[in-house]
Order: C-alpha cells, then structure tokens, then sequence
C-alpha cells in the first residue's frame, strides 16, 4: 500500500476520534459512568482501556523512531506484515457493523484492575491522539516497513512499524462503536 | 429527580447551592459569582482522586458516590476517613498549604465530586464576606468533627466504635470492603468480622 494514503487515512481517523471525544468530555459525568449490565465498561473506563493499550504502541513507535528512524530512507510502500495484517484486520467491524472476533482484555489493559477511569481519562486519549498524528508526519520521512515495535500481545510478537499505526488506530475505532453504543443505551 | 440529572448544569449548581445553604445565605448577585467556579467531575471505582505526593489542586462536594482517604504505612493502607453525598472531599491539607498530599484519596464507588479550584476558591473568600463566612464555618465544622473522632478513637472499645458507625454511616457496610472499615476503626479485620457476625 502507498505510504502517503496510509498516513492520510489514519491521521482522518485520529482526528475524527479527537473530534469525537472532545464532544464526549463535554457529556455530563453520570453519562460517562454508567455501566450496563454484566458488569462492562462505563464510557471513561474505555477511553482508559485505549491510553492503556494504545500507549504501548506510541511509545514503541516514538521510541524506535528517535533511535533508528534516521537509518532508513524514505520508502513510500508499506507491505503490512502477516501477524499486523491478520490482528488488524481481526479489529475490523463486518460491513454490516457487527465486531468480528470478540477478545478478551488482558488484565494488564483492564482499567478497573489498573487505575481506574476519570474525565481525565479523555484528555489523556486526546493528547496520545496528537502524538500518534506527529509520528505520521515523520513515518513519511523513514521505512515503515524496516523498524519494528513490540506489540502488546507480549514481547514475542513485534509489529512493523505501519502496523504499529494500523493496529491501535482499528482497535481504537472498533471501542468508538461500543461508545457509541454506551451513550445510546 | 429524573428532571433534575437530565440537565447537568441544573444538576452541578443545585448541589452547590443546597450544600453551601446549610452555612450561608448568598444573595442572587453573589451565586451568580460563585455558581461558575463549580466544575464536575466523574471517577469511576477505583479511580485515584488525588494521590500522596501531588498538590490537590481542588476542593470537592460529593455529588455521588463514596471515596477513601488513607496513607501507605508498613505495606498497607491506613484509612482515616470516608466522603459521600452531601459531604467534602479531597486532601485538604494539601490543598490550603500547596505542598505535595500526604494522603491518597481513592473513590471505591463510581463516583461524580463537583470541585472548585484552589484559585477560584480564594478570589471568591476576597470578594464575598458571605464566602469568607462559609469558609469559616466549614472548617469550624471539619474541627469539631477531628475532635469528636480523636475522643472516640482513645476512649471507646473497639465495640463501641463499631456500633456508632452502623448507627450513623450504615450505608458504609454495604458500599466499602470490610477491610477499609476496620481499619478505619483501628481494629483487626478480624475483630471486625466477629463484631459484625454478632448481630
């Protein structure tokens, strides 16, 4: 896939679930907070649940980027790799917007086990937003394909860097439609 | 009651107002100052409200929801108190001296506070006798209440203490866990368990 079409169309999401949150932050707190039966999520535990898990993946991404992004010339292809491509897609709604797989959260990317949720909680996924947009500005300049980041399915599995943006952007769009679905219900 | 949380403007000052009118009577220009200072804010269970070693840059009113005050000491958690509906909340101390909280304020229940910043807090006793007044009031009360416990804590037995706080919290039992409790009465969890097993 062209590079620049990649990073045009996740930095339109990123900024479409900014967007989104900013509406969000402005909901009044009982909204944010009530959980629906069965003990699931409330609106604040999963924008908690997306700085958790998403953040492995900016820091990875940050982190790999000032050590070695300077070693690698601007290569305007991505090719996804196979476990990138397959978890990606697996985030994916069918087209008729039900969730493909369902997974089970680790505990470490549990808010509840963690530190819990508050407003704050939005502000901080609004800010990693903004981080993940100024790594694409300089995913254009390096090879998305040649650095790689752990992923947080554990240390085993490491993700290219396309990937990297790939994975938690999808993830984070498959928790929007649960939102949306919180604030419906 | 359910005109009332449809609307979360009505619903943040209504709280303020009837809270702070069991001290002061502002006149209409005056709410029109404090009213805006208010903000909400929503903690899920769980949630560290303001934590040992940050300034607490807010001073709260539960709205809903129960919270733990407590320090670290010895590899457990000493809990000196609990906030619900109607009463204050956040490290005080922390938040009049502007120096780091030597408590961790916790909510164990979802929980909505509506606080008013340290900034807002101070123009508001500047500008208004009537806020001055309540700030004065309030402490009077967090002081008297401090001695009240302190001569609980020293002179009844472990079995009076709990029985004054089933007659007066009893919703506590249902909503905080048995350990938080006990340690708030400066007893054993055990002691707790068997004075409970009692009745």
């Amino acid at each position: 896939m062209k590079v620049d079409r990649l990073i045009d169309e996740l930095g339109a999401t990123l900024r479409e679930q900014q967007a989104r949150a900013r509406e969000i932050l402005q909901l009044p707190a009982e909204q944010l907070l009530r959980r629906p039966s069965g003990g699931a999520w409330s609106v604040l535990e999963v924008f908690e649940h997306l700085n958790l898990s998403s953040g492995i993946y900016v820091r990875g991404l940050e982190d790999v980027f000032a050590r070695e992004a300077a070693r690698y010339r601007a290569n305007s292809h991505f090719t996804p790799g196979l476990l990138g491509n397959w978890f990606t897609n697996g985030m994916k709604p069918k087209a008729d917007g039900a969730i493909g797989w369902k997974m089970r959260t680790m505990k470490m990317f549990d808010p509840g086990r963690q530190q819990g949720a508050s407003q704050a909680s939005i502000g901080r996924f609004i800010e990693m937003c903004d981080r993940f947009l100024k790594l694409l500005e300089q995913a254009r300049t390096t090879d998305l394909n040649k650095l790689r980041v752990v992923s947080s399915l554990g240390p085993v599995i490491r993700f290219k860097a396309g990937d990297a943006f790939r994975f938690p952007v999808a993830h984070q769009e498959r928790h929007f439609l649960q939102i949306e679905r919180l604030l419906r219900s | 009651m359910d005109r009332i949380t449809e609307d979360p403007d009505l619903c943040r000052v209504d709280i303020v107002r009837r809270t702070l009118e069991r001290y002061v009577q502002p006149t209409e220009a005056e709410w029109e100052l404090i009213a805006p200072c208010w903000q909400e804010h929503a903690f899920s269970r769980g949630t560290s409200v303001c934590s040992a070693g940050q300034v607490e840059q807010w001073f709260y009113i539960v709205r809903s929801g129960v919270q733990r005050l407590s320090f670290p000491h010895d590899g457990s958690d000493i809990c000196v108190g609990f906030a619900y509906d109607g009463s204050w909340c956040g490290e005080y101390a922390s938040f009049v001296t502007r120096t780091p909280a030597r408590f961790d304020v916790v909510a164990v229940t979802d929980s909505v506070l509506v606080g008013i910043a340290y900034e807002d807090l101070q123009r508001l006793y500047q500008e208004l006798k009537v806020m001055e007044r309540f700030g004065r009031l309030i402490l009077e009360e967090l002081l008297v209440g401090r001695a009240l416990r302190e001569i609980e804590q020293l002179s009844l037995s472990a079995e009076e203490r709990y029985d004054r706080l089933v007659k007066r919290s009893p919703q506590l039992l249902q909503l905080v866990a048995q350990k938080d409790i006990a340690s708030y009465l400066r007893m054993t969890p055990e002691t707790f368990s068997r004075l409970r097993r009692r009745r």
